[in-house]
């Protein structure tokens, strides 16, 4: 059975006062994410993912179209006894400490206080702010109420969670210990569906992405199936090369693209035309030593640029293609 | 009914810790403090001047309490976006406003209880103050219990207050709010005028006009029994129960129409 | 089922159920007599038209339109009330602040000394804050000659004192803009002060003058008291002449229409029937007209 799943999800915003004119913030979003998978919602600013997300939570309504979660339809209480969610820039009340916070969210699930004051503790520790559990919120920093944001999300053992940009105001360290949080997730066979705009964090972590750009779905699969990411060529790191070998390799189309790295030693770039064999051979061949190889692909970053530009600037009612 | 009792613990508790809310209690039961210094400027009617003051004071710092807080209680949730996090947990909409009601409503009655207390200890000291002869000719005791009918009638209106505001924060600013409740409060005291509207204006339209906001706006005016209660003038039992019914059924009427609103509305 | 609720027939129905209550409940609190009576009085709150010039800030003209609104609630409200021991006592105060916070305020001086001149219960009947009131206005716009025709019509109307009125009148009539008439009217009520015909005049003129639709009506309403009065001395006379012919007091209006002296019931210009009691003849309690001004004194050379 499918844990979350939409059917032509659409919303549309009325933007401006006087002329109100439809924005469109999704459009006709189908979507199908199976229990215990890791799946992530990438795009860039602005592509409908927290849209997304804030419908299946039903913190906005749909203009058309349905979304469901565990088989029940959004807005089911029962159903949300079942599911956390971590929203966008997480903020919480100024006058509670974290674990009043964390107690008061779990007292909504019914639990007895006794049972509370065991999640609360237990969570703060496990998301790394277990020292500060008595301070008031409002004295915490962006980070730490990101993870306080997470550990909410977690406080009913839930089947399925929803981060929006769960790594967004945290430093290197404390990304990899939400990586660590959603892996351990994965591992208790918890679905996972979380969005972001940064493509390294989808790679380490998601079974499968969708891709979104100004509100339509661009894209959905495995990351390296998405045609849009398959390796368009070679980077070879070689060392030793002179400049009548380097001259010889651009000649023959051996080599489209070189960047020196000074002392002799350059990056190539090899295209997708030329086994990478044959382009080892000729150049060591003439005197060069092999550094490192790599495929070359394109960016999650470069994607969403090219997206961005074909997809049409007005966002209106029929100008979509 | 237990979502909407433990919202309503959470928002007694945050509003308690609310600095806001104990300097308008300190406040309060300063002046009715103050009340004993105003009161040994005038001969013979301090004890009365005690009574009108603390009571208005009461009233006052009441309606400051449930207009400014809430204004804020639905409001803050949407704008700081901690509603977000909340309402993706098994609690319905309508349980969300009907928990911050209550637990706005409790708020009240805590502080309005603490001022009655700070006000009946000063009318207890300041009997002790007088003679049994000049006691005798006071219209009613210091510590006369009676008037806990005119306060249990302006814990009625703050309850009342507070849907209004409850009811216009679900769908406007704060200050919004705040300009639309006190503009009703205002109103609602002006009501008697409203009906005798048709007796000064030569218009039919208006008239009916005036007479049909008398009949719909909220009629403040009807809880306020101060002047009677400090006089120990009757005030009939049929007449407390009468209004605190009516109070009763327009806050129930704002509150459907608050869960309504707020049920339909899109968190952007 | 995840779109947004239907619209809430049901919660709409119930929200208009509870207005209903809401109404009903303010219906029997109105059949209650509103709240239960205190004795505290009306109550001003700040008496000195200069402090509240000055807390006013500079939202004078609007604080002085709120207090015009309040002497003018004041005087209805108090002409409409039950009391039988009815005092105006805020209306001068009332007025006093709307003209100091505002001193071109025209209405409130010339609608103000009509209320304050007006004998009771109609009014507080103090025609000397009328004047005070009239004089302050005329002090503050020394060149509008209707304030000074006004001080001339409290003194013939509610004082009396025709000679004053008199030079009332003249002195309006020498102010620029003056009206042509204001000169006769000081004549005619030099000649013929506190005759019918002089009070017609004087309405006529003030009906003609008048700035505000209000006002008019007044004057219309006086010139169909006087209307009145001139009918009442007629039926007066059919009255005693029945008695004469046949020697008893009439009964009603229905033995003078059968003896021919009348056609139907008679009734005064603004259409309610007169009263006759004991051979005396009288304007309807319920009439607009009621009471009628005391008939002023003919001037004794």
């Amino acid at each position: 059975m499918a844990a979350i799943r939409t059917e032509a999800l659409t919303k549309h915003y009325r933007v401006g006062f006087w002329r109100p004119r439809p924005y469109v913030a999704l459009e006709g979003l189908t979507l199908s994410v199976s229990e215990g998978e890791v799946f992530g919602c990438l795009g860039p600013n602005g592509a409908g993912k927290t849209t997304t997300l804030k419908l299946l939570m039903q913190l906005i309504y749909p203009t058309s179209g349905s979304a469901e979660i565990l088989g029940q339809p959004v807005g089911d209480v029962r159903m949300k006894r079942r599911i956390g969610y971590l929203p966008e820039n997480p903020y919480f009340y100024d006058y509670l400490t974290a674990e009043e916070l964390l107690q008061y969210f779990a007292g909504l699930f019914g639990y007895a206080p006794a049972e509370r004051r065991r999640r609360a503790a237990a969570l703060l520790d496990q998301v790394g702010i277990g020292a500060e559990r008595r301070m008031q919120l409002r004295t915490f920093s962006k980070g730490m109420l990101q993870r306080v944001g997470i550990a909410q999300a977690l406080i009913n053992d839930p089947e399925v969670v929803f981060f929006d940009e769960p790594m967004s105001g945290l430093d290197p360290l404390g990304r990899r210990e939400i990586r660590q949080v959603i892996l351990q997730l994965r591992e208790r066979g918890c679905t996972v569906f979380f969005s972001s705009h940064v493509l390294s964090d989808a790679e380490a972590l998601c079974s499968r992405v969708a891709i979104l750009a100004s509100g339509r779905l661009a894209g959905v699969g495995r990351l390296t199936d998405l045609v849009a990411f398959q390796a368009r060529g070679w980077e070879l790191v070689v060392g030793g090369l002179d400049d009548a070998a380097l001259a010889h390799a651009k000649m023959t189309q051996l080599v489209v693209r070189d960047t020196p790295l000074g002392d002799r030693r350059y990056a190539l770039e090899v295209p997708l035309s030329v086994s990478p064999e044959r382009a080892i051979a000729e150049l060591t061949g003439r005197g060069a030593s092999l550094v490192s190889i790599n495929p070359l692909r394109e960016t999650l970053e470069d994607y969403f640029v090219r997206q961005v530009a074909a997809a049409p600037h007005e966002r209106g009612l029929g100008t979509g293609t | 009914m237990r979502v909407i009792g433990h919202v309503a613990v959470n928002v007694f508790k945050e509003s308690v810790r609310d600095k806001v809310l104990y300097s308008l209690v300190a406040f309060a039961a300063l002046l009715i403090g103050v009340a004993y210094l105003i009161g040994q400027l005038t001969a013979g009617q301090d004890v009365k001047i005690i009574k009108d003051l603390g009571l208005a004071a009461i009233a006052t710092f009441g309606l400051l309490i449930a207009v400014f807080i809430g204004i804020g209680l639905v409001w803050k949730e949407v704008d700081r976006r901690s509603i977000y996090s909340l309402l993706s947990k098994p609690i319905r909409r309508h349980e969300f406003i009907l928990g911050k009601y209550a637990g706005l409503s409790l708020t009240l009655i805590v502080n309005v209880a603490i001022m009655t207390l700070a006000f009946y200890a000063v009318l207890a000291y300041m009997n002790t103050q007088f003679s049994e002869a000049s006691r005798s000719v006071w219209p009613a005791p210091a510590t006369d219990p009676g008037m806990l009918r005119a306060i249990g009638l302006i814990v009625v209106e703050l309850l009342l207050v507070t849907a209004i505001a409850l009811f216009f924060s679900t769908f406007s600013s704060p200050l919004l709010s705040a300009g639309l409740t006190f503009g009703l409060w205002v109103i609602g005291h002006f009501n008697a005028d409203l009906r005798n509207f048709e007796a000064v204006v030569e218009s039919k339209t208006a008239a009916y006009l005036a007479r049909g906001l008398y009949y719909v706006l909220p009629n403040f005016a009807a809880f306020d029994i101060k002047t009677q209660v400090v006089n120990a003038l009757p005030v009939a039992p049929s007449y407390l129960a009468a209004t605190t019914a009516y109070g009763l059924v327009y806050i129930s009427f704002l509150l459907v129409g608050a869960v309504v609103i707020f049920s339909r509305r899109d968190f952007k | 089922m995840s779109g947004r609720p239907g619209c809430p027939g049901v919660a709409l129905a119930v929200m208009a159920t509870l207005m209903a209550a809401v109404i009903g409940l303010q219906a029997v609190h109105e059949r209650g007599g509103g709240p239960p009576a205190s004795d505290a009085p009306e109550f001003l709150y700040v008496r000195s038209p200069e402090a509240m010039r000055r807390l006013a800030l500079s939202y004078q003209s609007l604080v002085a339109d709120l207090y015009w609104i309040r002497a003018v609630q004041h005087y209805g409200g108090t002409r409409l009330s039950a009391n039988p021991d009815k005092r105006y006592e805020l209306l001068y105060p009332l007025l006093d602040l709307t003209t100091t916070l505002e001193p071109r305020f025209n209405v409130a001086y010339l609608f103000g000394s009509l209320f304050l001149a007006e004998s009771p219960p109609g009014g507080p009947g103090r025609p000397d804050l009328a004047i005070a009131l009239l004089d302050r206005g005329l002090r503050a716009q020394p060149s509008k000659w209707e304030f000074a025709q006004a001080i001339g019509f409290v003194h013939y109307w509610w004082r009396h004192d025709y000679e004053q009125a008199a030079e009332w009148f003249t002195r309006a009539a020498k102010f620029p803009n003056a009206p042509f008439w204001l000169t006769t009217l000081a004549a005619t009520t030099l000649a013929e002060g506190g005759s019918r015909g002089s009070s017609r005049i004087l309405w006529e003129q003030f009906a003609r003058s008048a700035e505000t639709e209000a006002l008019r009506n007044e004057a219309v309403r006086r010139l169909q008291q006087l209307d009145a009065m001139d009918q009442m001395d007629r039926l007066r006379q059919m009255v005693d002449a029945y008695r004469q012919r046949g020697g008893a007091l009439p009964s009603g209006w229905i033995d003078l229409v059968r003896a021919g002296y009348l056609r139907a019931l008679p009734a005064d210009p603004a259409g309610t029937p007169y009263v006759l009691q004991d051979g005396a003849v009288m304007l309807g309690r319920g009439s607009r007209l009621f009471p009628l001004p005391i008939e002023p004194q003919r001037l004794v050379h």
